[in-house]
């Protein structure tokens, strides 16, 4: 009995301790929004997140599924359309590209969707509003396209894929008094096409370069768990 | 395994944030360290890769003050959840005294958290530690998505999936907004801190 004693005593002493230190303010406010129990926007955000995981042809596939379903009750908003045009744009890029995509792309999808998110739920959102929000998603979309050419170039890596051109960009500021303001056009999407393989990136290559490529990469990966561990060991010797 | 100094009446033990890949381990730290980083008063460590995912681990120090006349310290780490970084994870476990269990509850990450669970499994096992004995809480993260229709796992399919046999505590969490991080941390540490107790008499 005593031991039990002692075990609440030592018990209630670490939990008091932590409720000392860990003593949560009132509950910080969570931003309102518009609810998306039923909005068409719901199945594209789970293919969205379904591609935090890991990026496969299943997961892109789905998510440009969702792009197309969502284009298609959106038919008439062009702004939002514009919209899932960056965000198909990318998509397909990732999907050609997956690992060695530029990182600043997935980060762009999520950017893009957030920003749909906000004009698609946002009730009342004046238009003007919504088309800069549309323009600095364009804006991010144009550098992340330099970016991606640019990379390409330091690397030399085969032109497997090029970033579909960006949208054209609405005029930047409604003329008041205008009873429609102007929409990108959206470019047409080459469904044609077919859809760049992973393989694709070796397409071009002799057997020796595909090789010496793939060995880069591995490398890369190799180099970047190095950096990790020494990191931990000097951490480790700190902390002795 | 807690390095416990009798002489300097000191403890320092070591959970791991364990789990897949984008379930919110990280960010569970990452709550925690913003939420109550003027009373931790320590450095959250992090090495990320571009892409923003865990590259070998996130590491937060903190002091908890004397108990028992033992001045003792936590070190929370997460593991990178990507399936690449198995052997990078089975490091990270090395001389962990608790677990924390991040389960994403999104509705397609059923099969991740089943191959995370039993990594896990394994990867203690390499250190002839068991599961079943190691201080263990889980959290269902992302409870939050359900309020904007994303599918879900039903807290009972998790707790079935993942915690039938093992009967830990289990919470109900969202690391993002902060609903039960804090519950799940203090869980743990009293689970490891009760756990090293034996070696502190």
């Amino acid at each position: 009995m005593v031991q039990q004693g002692d075990e609440d005593n030592f018990r209630s002493q670490v939990e008091d301790r932590l409720d000392h230190l860990f003593e949560e303010d009132a509950p910080e406010a969570v931003e309102e929004q518009g609810g998306m129990v039923e909005h068409p926007l719901k199945n594209l955000k789970a293919a969205l997140l379904s591609i935090e995981w890991e990026i496969t042809d299943s997961t892109m596939d789905s998510l440009l599924n969702e792009i197309k379903n969502v284009e298609y009750v959106y038919s008439e908003d062009k702004i939002i359309l514009t919209f899932l045009q960056l965000l198909g744009s990318i998509g397909r890029y990732v999907k050609a590209n997956k690992g060695r995509a530029h990182p600043e792309a997935t980060r762009m999808i999520n950017s893009v969707y957030e920003a749909l998110e906000k004009v698609a739920l946002t009730e009342g959102m004046p238009r003007p509003e919504k088309e800069k929000k549309l323009l600095e998603e364009v804006g991010k979309f144009k550098k992340l396209k330099e970016q991606v050419v640019l990379r390409k170039a330091e690397k030399k890596e085969p032109p497997v894929f090029e970033v579909s051109p960006a949208p054209p960009v609405p005029s930047p500021a409604p003329t008041p008094g205008r009873e429609r303001i102007p929409v990108p056009e959206i470019p047409a999407r080459e469904e044609s096409q077919a859809e760049p393989r992973t393989e694709a990136r070796f397409a071009g290559m002799s057997p020796h370069e595909a090789f010496a490529y793939a060995l880069e990469e591995i490398k890369d990966v190799i180099r970047a768990e190095f950096r990790a561990l020494r990191a931990e060991i000097k951490l480790w010797r700190e902390s002795k | 395994m807690a390095i416990i100094n009798l002489k300097k009446k000191e403890v320092q033990a070591k959970i791991v944030y364990y789990g897949p890949g984008r379930g919110g381990k990280t960010t569970n730290l990452e709550y925690i360290y913003k939420k109550f980083r003027s009373r931790i008063q320590t450095e959250m460590v992090t090495i990320k890769t571009h892409g923003d995912r865990t590259l070998f681990f996130d590491f937060l120090p903190i002091e908890i003050g004397k108990i028992k006349g033992y001045d003792i310290r936590i070190q929370l780490y997460t593991v990178p959840g990507q399936v690449k970084y198995e052997s990078t994870r089975r490091l990270v476990l090395r001389g962990a005294d608790g677990i924390v269990f991040v389960a994403d509850s999104l509705a397609v990450r059923r099969k991740e958290n089943l191959l995370s669970l039993k990594s896990l499994a394994d990867n203690l096992a390499s250190y002839k530690k068991s599961i079943l004995e190691i201080p263990l809480v889980f959290q269902y993260n992302k409870r939050d998505l359900l309020e904007e229709g994303i599918p879900l796992l039903p807290v009972e399919w998790l707790e079935k999936d993942l915690n039938s046999k093992l009967k830990a505590p289990s919470f109900e969490a969202s690391a993002l907004k902060g609903p039960n991080v804090v519950q799940t941390m203090k869980k743990i540490i009293v689970l490891t801190i009760e756990s090293l107790r034996k070696d502190l008499t």
